[in-house]
C-alpha cells in the first residue's frame, strides 16, 4: 500500500478530505487522501505517491516528483 | 464376476458421491462479491505482527474448510447498495429546499473495513439500507447547509468534496465506502432556482425568439425571394409560352395558308413554266424563222454580197489590168506611132528632097513631055470625053437602075484611094489617146473604113473629092493623090 502511486481525483489540502484513487488487490479503490506535508495543496489530476496508510481507508500522501 | 464388477463400480460411485457431498458440506467458496466470515475453531489465531486478535478470519476470493460445529461461516455481501433519501433542509443562503439524492455505497474491499461492517451488520445487512438513510439524511442536511443552491446544482467537486468531509469518519466507522452521491431532484418551495433559471430562461427565450425572428425573416425573406424568383420565373415562362404560342398560332396560320399559297405558288409555278414554254416556243418560232428564212436569207445576201464582192474585184482587177494593159498599148502605141512618124518624117523628108530633084527633073521631062502629051491628051481627051460622056450616060442609066450597085462598084474600084485616104487621115497624128481601149481604134478604123448605109454617103464624099482633087492636080505635103484612072468600058486608054 505505502510506496503505491495514486491519482487525485478530489483536491486535497488543509481543511479538505481528498481522494485518491490506488491500484490494489487487483482493483482500483478510492481512499480518503490527506497531505503528508501540512499546507500542501494536491488538485485533482496529479499523481501522488502514498506515504502512510491509516487503515482503514487514510492514506497520506505527497505530490509525485519524477527523477530529474 | 459381472455382479462383483457391478457392485465394486457401484460402491465407488458411492464413495465418490458421498465424498463429493462431505467436500460440498465442509468445503466453503467465497464469491468476488463476498466475504466469508469464520469464527470458531482456530480463526483466533493472532497474526505476529498484530497484538490484538479480530477473533475472526475474513476469507474473500478463495476456498477454506469449514469443519461443522467447530466453525462457523457466515457470508457478508460485498455488493454495492443504493439507499433513496429524501432530506428537507435549508442551504447555505436560507433558502428552504427539498432534495431527493441516491446514494451508493458498499462494503469496503480491505480486511479493516470487512471487519468494521461484520460487526456492525452481518445479521443485518437488510437493514443496512435503513441505517444508511438515517445516517445519510443528517449527512446530506449538513452538506447541503454548507453548500449553496447553484453548488448543489452545478458544483459536483464542492459536492463530493462535502459528502466526504462529513461523511468520511463515519463511514470509516462502519467499515463502508461511500462510491457515489447523486442528488436527484431539488425541490425549491421559494422558487429561487426558478428565478435563478428565469434570467437566463429569458435571455434564451429571447435569443430564440431573436433567433426565431431573424430566421423567420431570413426564411419569410428567402420565401419572398423564392416566391419573386419563381414569379419571374413563372412570368418567363409565360412570355415563353406565349412566344410559343404566337409561334404556333403563326405556324398555324402559316399551315393554313399554306395550302392557298402552295397553290398559289403552284398555279404561280405553272404561269411561270407555261410562260417559259410560250417562250420557248416563241424562241422556237424564232429559231424556225432564222433558220428558214433568216439564214437562208441572210446566206443569199452573203452569197450575193460575195459574189458581187468577187465580181467587183474582178472587175477592178479586170479594169486594172485593162487599165495597165491600155497604159502599156498605148504607150507601145505611141512609141510606135512616134517612131512611125519619126521614120516617116525622115522618110518623107528624104522622099521630099529626093521627090524635089525628081520633081526637077521629071518636071522638066514632064514638059516636054506634057507637051506632047497635052497634045495626045487633047486628041485622048476628046475621044475620051466622048467616050466618058456615053460611059456616063450609059451609067446614068444604069445609075437610075441600080444606084448602089454601082456605088459599091465604084468604091470597090477606088478601094485603095479609100483606105489610104483613111490612113493618111491617122499619118498627121502625133500623139493619139484613145479613151476606148483597145477596141477604140478597131471602132475608129470601123468608123471610117464602114461601109454601112451612112458610109456610102462619106464614101460618095470622098470620091467627089478625089474626083475634084484629079481634076486640079494638086500635090500635097502629106503626099500625092494618085488619080485613080477609070476605064472606060468602051475605050482603052491610048499610050
Amino acid at each position: 500500500m505505502i510506496g503505491n502511486r495514486g491519482r487525485v481525483t478530489g483536491k486535497i489540502g488543509p481543511g479538505l478530505v481528498g481522494e485518491v484513487m490506488i491500484s490494489i488487490r487487483g482493483g482500483v479503490e478510492a481512499f480518503y487522501a490527506y497531505p503528508a506535508e501540512a499546507g500542501e495543496v494536491i488538485e485533482p489530476g496529479e499523481q501522488i505517491l502514498v506515504v502512510d496508510h491509516q487503515p482503514p481507508r487514510s492514506v497520506y500522501v505527497q505530490r509525485w516528483l519524477p527523477l530529474g | 464376476m459381472p455382479e462383483g464388477l457391478l457392485l465394486v463400480a457401484i460402491s465407488v460411485v458411492a464413495g465418490i458421491l458421498v465424498f463429493v457431498i462431505l467436500l460440498r458440506m465442509l468445503w466453503k467458496v467465497a464469491e468476488p462479491n463476498e466475504a466469508l466470515i469464520i469464527s470458531g475453531l482456530g480463526t483466533g489465531s493472532t497474526p505476529k505482527s498484530r497484538p490484538d486478535s479480530m477473533g475472526f478470519k475474513i476469507i474473500t476470493g478463495k476456498g477454506t474448510l469449514v469443519l461443522p460445529g467447530f466453525q462457523v461461516a457466515r457470508r457478508l455481501s460485498l455488493d454495492t447498495n443504493g439507499a433513496n433519501l429524501q432530506v428537507s433542509c435549508v442551504t447555505q443562503q436560507g433558502l428552504p429546499v427539498t432534495v431527493r439524492a441516491v446514494v451508493i455505497y458498499k462494503v469496503g474491499d480491505d480486511f479493516v473495513s470487512i471487519a468494521n461492517a461484520a460487526r456492525r451488520f452481518l445479521d443485518r445487512q437488510d437493514g443496512m439500507n435503513s441505517t444508511i438513510h438515517e445516517l445519510f439524511s443528517g449527512h446530506l442536511r449538513s452538506i447541503c447547509g454548507g453548500l449553496t443552491i447553484e453548488d448543489l446544482i452545478h458544483n459536483r467537486d464542492a459536492l463530493t468534496g462535502a459528502v466526504r468531509q462529513s461523511s468520511a469518519d463515519e463511514m470509516s466507522k462502519l467499515g463502508l465506502v461511500i462510491d457515489s452521491l447523486q442528488i436527484q431532484e431539488i425541490d425549491d418551495e421559494s422558487g429561487y432556482i426558478l428565478n435563478l433559471g428565469k434570467p437566463h430562461a429569458a435571455a434564451v427565450a429571447a435569443s430564440a425568439r431573436i433567433a426565431e425572428a431573424e430566421r423567420d425573416q431570413e426564411a419569410t425573406e428567402a420565401e419572398q425571394q423564392a416566391a419573386a424568383k419563381k414569379a419571374a420565373s413563372v412570368r418567363e415562362s409565360e412570355i415563353q409560352q406565349a412566344g410559343y404560342q404566337a409561334e404556333m398560332d403563326q405556324a398555324r396560320a402559316k399551315s393554313s395558308q399554306s395550302g392557298p399559297l402552295a397553290e398559289a405558288s403552284a398555279r404561280q409555278e405553272v404561269v411561270v413554266q407555261e410562260t417559259r414554254a410560250a417562250e420557248l416556243e416563241a424562241n422556237l418560232s424564232e429559231q424556225r424563222l432564222l433558220s428558214e428564212i433568216s439564214k437562208p436569207a441572210d446566206a443569199k445576201a452573203y452569197e450575193t454580197r460575195t459574189v458581187a464582192d468577187a465580181e467587183r474585184d474582178a472587175r477592178i482587177a479586170r479594169a486594172q489590168a485593162e487599165a495597165k494593159e491600155t497604159e502599156l498599148k498605148a504607150a507601145a502605141d505611141a512609141t510606135r506611132v512616134k517612131t512611125a512618124a519619126q521614120a516617116e518624117a525622115e522618110a518623107t523628108k528624104a522622099r521630099g528632097s529626093a521627090e524635089a530633084d525628081a520633081t526637077r527633073a521629071t518636071g522638066e521631062a514632064e514638059a516636054a513631055a506634057a507637051r506632047a502629051k497635052g497634045m495626045a491628051e487633047a486628041d485622048a481627051a476628046r475621044a475620051k470625053g466622048l467616050a466618058e460622056a456615053e460611059g456616063i450616060r450609059a451609067r446614068a442609066a444604069a445609075l437610075a437602075e441600080n444606084q448602089e450597085a454601082v456605088v459599091a462598084q465604084q468604091l470597090a474600084e477606088n478601094w485603095p484611094e479609100i483606105v489610104d485616104a483613111g490612113a493618111k487621115a491617122f499619118s498627121n497624128i502625133d500623139n493619139l489617146v484613145v479613151l476606148n481601149g483597145a477596141d477604140g481604134m478597131s471602132e475608129l478604123f470601123g468608123k471610117a473604113l464602114s461601109l454601112g448605109g451612112t458610109g456610102l454617103g462619106l464614101a460618095k464624099t470622098l470620091m467627089q473629092s478625089m474626083q475634084n482633087e484629079t481634076a486640079t492636080e494638086t500635090a500635097t505635103q502629106n503626099g500625092t493623090v494618085h488619080t485613080i484612072p477609070v476605064e472606060r468600058d468602051e475605050q482603052p486608054s491610048k499610050n
